[in-house]
């Protein structure tokens, strides 16, 4: 893996939180005490671990939707522990996607506007509604593009949630427990979806995820216990 | 990024944008409905003051004024008409008679119309001037010479033909204690008469009307060129009954207004509130795909003055024609002609809809911001609380400046600002403690209807909600009605339509039977004339003082009197009223306060040639409306009778007894007798305008308090229906839920009706005594009511709000 095509480069990444208790007092409660992690591009990694185990915290301070407490962290070369909010915000813009457990598309806007987001927001030029639609043909839903994503089922907006994340075409992918929310068929669905889109887009992917059939089609494989990440051999 | 446009129509999508809307464009209707409103019965009620004044400034001087006046006020483009009054004799054959001359230009008057009929009996309907060569005449002159219409009289050298009689001269009532009958004349007329030389004592008035603007430039350069005899008298300085009236409606519609706009404020924060709920996650996934603060921030104020500026447009537009058909049926109602609304409120109500957005939605904007992208991934999205420091920055100078764009009055505003924080305080307060009191009660046995009111946080938010709105409804209502009640006491149908003056001492027995064998009760007063010369001792001119009306009270001669009985129309402000032994002066209030004197001075008067010195033991307050004599300066009972005097009265006529006056002027030929009903007719025209200002303002208001109430419910929509969907899923059927809703605000809305008709206890006797000059009153009815009205309002409308909750499918829970 050489130096400058490694996407991530995380070294002795901690984060500690304090934690709110009863009787006003709080506590300080350590959910990762040292994560190291490189991650090159075009590959993908998948992390599991029990429930509180502190995967969405990695997934977020992976993003740059958090800060870590100590350690350092390099996005796309930028070492984001420097950054403000902003600056890391726009170091995602146009080049990171997201997909949820719960999908978190926005209610009042439909099937395809939800797609059209990120492209408006990184500001892309040409023809974003043919690029939208095209999304969404690509995830078997471009008969759905005008309806409002509240009338659609679980998986149908999930596939809306990866046609919004894979739209702009982003170099980094994270998924928290994309299939989480659904039923064990849909989820393979969604599944095999997402696996295709990143093998198409060259994506580099981090998946959180409980399921260990999926968690073994990832390049590689972490399990987070005791807040440090452990080397999973694919069975 | 998509156009602003595009992002507007899909932002719309969202329920609490159009309740948004919604709030904004109902408080911009308010304000502008009221705004247009007010304005209109305000210009109405000016317009019935400068009729009074005879214009919108007049001019006056005991010397013929220069030319270059005229000119002035032609290049200003004012318009003028001109007036030469003067006391003078006319006669019929032997008999001569006193008369008040008011010789006027062709154009007299400028405001109001004059009205006249041709005989006696003959009711009186709009008239020409008199032609030249002709006078038109009050009926008393024609009851004193005696003489028929049509008689030809001489006044100076000329020789006129009485042709009409004047029933109402629009500027009469400055003049209130015109002691001869008045004729009036063409101006043209006058040289030729011969009456006025350079020696005569006249008043030459020149009056004035224009725009607003105008009306302060010729004021200005007036002033700056004025000779000692001339001066300038404006609305604001004009009939004293006609000001207090304006004064007390202005005052109730601006607090009314503000109000509402206060009122309408609680339900933008409430809708504001609940739209960051909404939009939490939808920031918090912006923010993922890497969307700087900033951005977040502009695209959102974007959004949200562009709401705001729609529903102030259309709020204005929709307040004019709702204002348009307010004044039409309320003009069917009572007959008042009011005059076209100006633009201003339309300005007003769009800026109001825009400071309301910015101050109201702000704060929760900027906390909004402030979400973490990090709680997409966690499990339950946290809405961002609002920050004390930033409410305090943002929502109190937002309510105040709202408020001082209402009321336009620094002070008003101070105070009902304070009063309205001191009052969420409190109701705050008393609403925490209530609950919390009724939570306790309802793990007891017998109680536990009560458990639903234990949703402490959004309980406790409801009953302030609704308290606010029913403390201002119950507010407004009380002070309406003591106001209106007051203005109507105050002109009652036998209301004194009479003044008699010049009665002599020696007809006061032969008078006083007269009068009662008549049936007709009145309290005669002696009337004593004299010039104030000393406070405590010390000499007093006109020169020490600046103020133009000082200076004219004290060139004047006081009409001083002494009586034992307290005046009905009076209120006592400080000190004691005479009794039988003591001596000193009862003074007015307002006259105290320009002259600069008050409880304890001593004051000297010079009458008939003879010092006459007291201690000033009481101060009041005096309701010039009230078409009694008032006095600003009255002695001890008897303390004065040895001084020349003569005696005052008024009395009601009614209009089937004309005989009357002429009867009692051929008895005792001193006696002039005033007709008052012109002025009463005006003061009575006047209350009823201010009367119906307030009955509009005050459904406006009501509908503002009711929609607050509306979108307080609609803010907890979302929430209510989860519940409700839970508790179904718990397997509750829809009757116990009805139960249930109705229970909650039946006790919510009287909980909350209690508190705010307590409040209103309190605020009423405050407000009604500070600024309206009501006496004190304690009514516990008002708690009471106000809790049964609340709880049947809140209840009703809750119901009305949430009733198709009731249709939701718990599958509704699966989808979120
Ligand atoms: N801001 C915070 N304050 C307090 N505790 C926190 C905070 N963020 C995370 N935690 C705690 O840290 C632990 C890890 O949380 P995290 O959401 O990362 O777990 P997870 O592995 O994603 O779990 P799951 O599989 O259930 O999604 C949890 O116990 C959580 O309660
Ligand atoms: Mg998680």
């Amino acid at each position: 893996m050489s130096e400058n095509n490694r996407v991530i480069v995380a070294s002795g990444l901690q984060k500690q939180v304090i934690a709110p208790a009863a009787n006003n007092a709080s506590e300080i409660l350590s959910i990762l005490t040292e994560i190291n992690l490189q991650v090159a591009a075009g590959v993908s990694v998948a992390i599991t671990g029990a429930s509180g185990s502190g995967k969405s915290t990695l997934l977020g301070l992976l993003a740059g939707l958090d800060v870590p407490t100590a350690g350092s962290l390099q996005l796309f070369g930028q070492e984001l522990t420097q950054l403000s909010e902003d600056q890391r915000a726009a170091l995602r813009l146009g080049k990171v996607g997201f997909v949820f457990q719960s999908f978190h598309l926005l209610e009042h806007l439909t099937a395809v506007e939800n797609v059209l987001l990120p492209l408006e927001l990184a500001q892309v030029k040409g023809d974003l509604k043919q690029r939208a639609l095209t999304a969404l043909d690509q995830v078997g839903l471009a008969a759905r593009a005008q309806q409002f994503v509240t009338k659609l089922s679980g998986g149908e907006q999930q596939r809306v949630a990866l046609a919004r994340a894979f739209v702009t075409q982003p170099e980094l992918l994270f998924a928290d427990e994309p299939t989480g929310n659904l039923d064990r068929h849909t989820g393979q669905e969604v599944a095999a979806l997402l696996f295709r889109l990143q093998h198409d887009y060259q994506t580099t992917l981090i998946l959180v995820t409980h399921d260990e059939s999926l968690a073994a089609q990832c390049n590689h494989w972490y399990r987070l216990a005791d807040g440090r990440l452990h080397r999973q051999e694919s069975v | 990024m998509a156009s602003y446009w595009q992002q507007w129509v899909r932002r719309w999508r969202l329920s609490e944008m159009r309740l948004l809307f919604l709030a904004l464009w109902i408080s911009a209707l308010a304000v502008a409905a009221v705004g247009f409103f007010t304005d209109r019965v305000e210009s109405a009620m000016e317009r019935q003051a400068s009729q009074v004044l005879g214009g919108d400034l007049v001019l006056s001087s005991s010397r013929p004024l220069p030319d270059e006046y005229r000119q002035l006020a032609t290049r200003l483009g004012a318009k003028m008409a001109e007036v030469v009054s003067f006391r003078s004799m006319l006669s019929v054959g032997e008999t001569a008679q006193l008369v008040q001359v008011k010789a006027v230009s062709t154009n007299y008057p400028l405001i109001g119309e004059l009205q006249a009929a041709n005989n006696l009996t003959a009711a009186g309907v709009k008239a020409q001037l008199p032609a030249s060569g002709e006078l038109g005449a009050e009926p008393r002159l024609f009851h004193a010479l005696p003489a028929p219409v049509g008689a030809t009289v001489k006044l100076g050298r000329s020789e006129f033909i009485l042709s009409s009689v004047v029933t109402k001269d629009p500027a009469q009532g400055v003049n209130f204690f015109q002691l001869a009958p008045q004729v009036m004349m063409p101006l043209a007329d006058l040289p030729a008469t011969g009456l006025l030389s350079p020696a005569s004592r006249a008043e030459f008035s020149l009056l004035f009307t224009g725009s607003e603007r105008v009306i302060r430039e010729l004021k200005a350069s007036l002033q700056a060129k004025l000779a000692p005899t001339e001066r300038v008298r404006t609305l604001q300085e004009g009939a004293q009954n006609v000001q207090q009236a304006l004064q007390r409606a202005g005052r109730f519609l601006g607090l009314a207004a503000l109000l509402s706009v206060v009122l309408a404020g609680a339900a933008i924060v409430l809708t504001a509130a609940s739209l960051v709920r909404h939009e939490t996650a939808a920031v918090a996934v912006l923010k993922a795909f890497g969307l700087a603060r900033r951005r977040i921030l502009v695209d959102y104020l974007g959004n949200l003055w562009f709401l705001a500026l729609v529903a102030g447009i259309l709020g204005a537009l929709v307040g004019f024609f709702l204002q348009t058909l307010l004044a039409h049926w309320l003009v069917q109602v009572v007959a008042i002609e009011l005059p076209p609304a100006s633009w201003t409120s339309a300005w007003v109500s769009i800026v109001t809809a825009l400071v309301m957005v910015t101050g109201f939605a702000l704060p929760a904007l900027l906390r909004l911001l402030d979400t973490s992208p990090m709680q997409i991934l966690q499990g339950s999205l946290q809405a961002p609380t609002a920050l004390v420091g930033v409410f305090m920055l943002s929502i109190l100078p937002a309510i105040f400046l709202l408020m001082w764009i209402q009321a336009r009055e620094l002070s008003l505003t101070l105070w009902v600002f304070l009063g309205l924080l001191v009052a969420v305080v409190l109701f705050w307060w008393l609403a925490k403690l209530s609950l919390n009191g009724m939570a306790r009660l309802s793990t007891r046995q017998g109680w536990q209807g009560l458990a639903l009111l234990r949703h402490g946080r959004r309980s406790l938010l409801l009953v302030v909600v609704f308290a606010m709105g029913l403390f201002t409804l119950l507010l407004l209502t009380a002070l309406r009605t003591d106001l209106i009640g007051r203005w109507q006491a105050s002109v009652p149908a036998d209301a004194p339509n009479y003044f008699l003056i010049n009665i002599q001492a020696t007809d006061q027995a032969n008078l006083e039977n007269f009068l009662k064998q008549q049936n007709i009760q009145a309290n005669l007063y002696p009337m004593i004339r004299g010039r104030l010369v000393e406070i405590n001792g010390q000499p007093v001119t006109a020169d020490d003082y600046p103020k133009p009306e000082a200076k004219r009270m004290l060139e004047r001669e006081f009409n001083l009197s002494s009586f034992a009985v307290f005046p009905e129309s009076n209120t006592l402000l400080a000190g004691q009223w005479f009794d039988a032994n003591t001596q000193g002066f009862s003074i007015e209030k307002g006259i105290g306060e320009t002259l600069g004197f008050n409880l304890g001075d001593r004051l000297s008067f010079d009458i008939a040639g003879q010092r006459f010195t007291e201690t000033i033991t009481s101060v009041r307050e005096v309701r010039w409306d009230s078409m009694q004599p008032n006095f600003f300066v009255v002695a001890a009972p008897g303390s004065l009778l040895d001084k020349p005097y003569t005696l005052i009265t008024s009395l009601h006529l009614a209009p089937n007894q004309p005989e009357l006056i002429p009867t009692m002027i051929r008895q005792f030929p001193s006696i002039t007798a005033i007709d008052t009903s012109a002025v009463l007719g005006q003061v009575r025209s006047l209350v009823e305008q201010a009367t119906l200002a307030v009955q509009g303002v005050f459904a406006f208001t009501l509908v503002t308090g009711l929609l607050v109430l509306w979108s307080a419910l609609q803010a907890q929509k979302p929430e209510r229906q989860r519940e409700i969907a839970v508790l179904k899923s718990l397997g509750a059927n829809s009757r116990s839920l009805r139960r249930r809703i109705w229970l909650e605000f039946l006790w919510l809305g009287g909980l909350a009706g209690g508190l705010a008709g307590l409040l209103t206890l309190l605020a009423a006797n405050l407000l009604g005594f500070y600024l309206f000059d009501l006496g004190l009153s304690l009514n516990p009815w008002l708690v009471i009511l106000g809790a049964l009205a609340g709880a049947g309002l809140v209840a009703t409308a809750a119901w009305l709000n949430l009733r198709s909750l009731l249709q939701v499918v718990p599958m509704v829970l699966l989808k979120t």
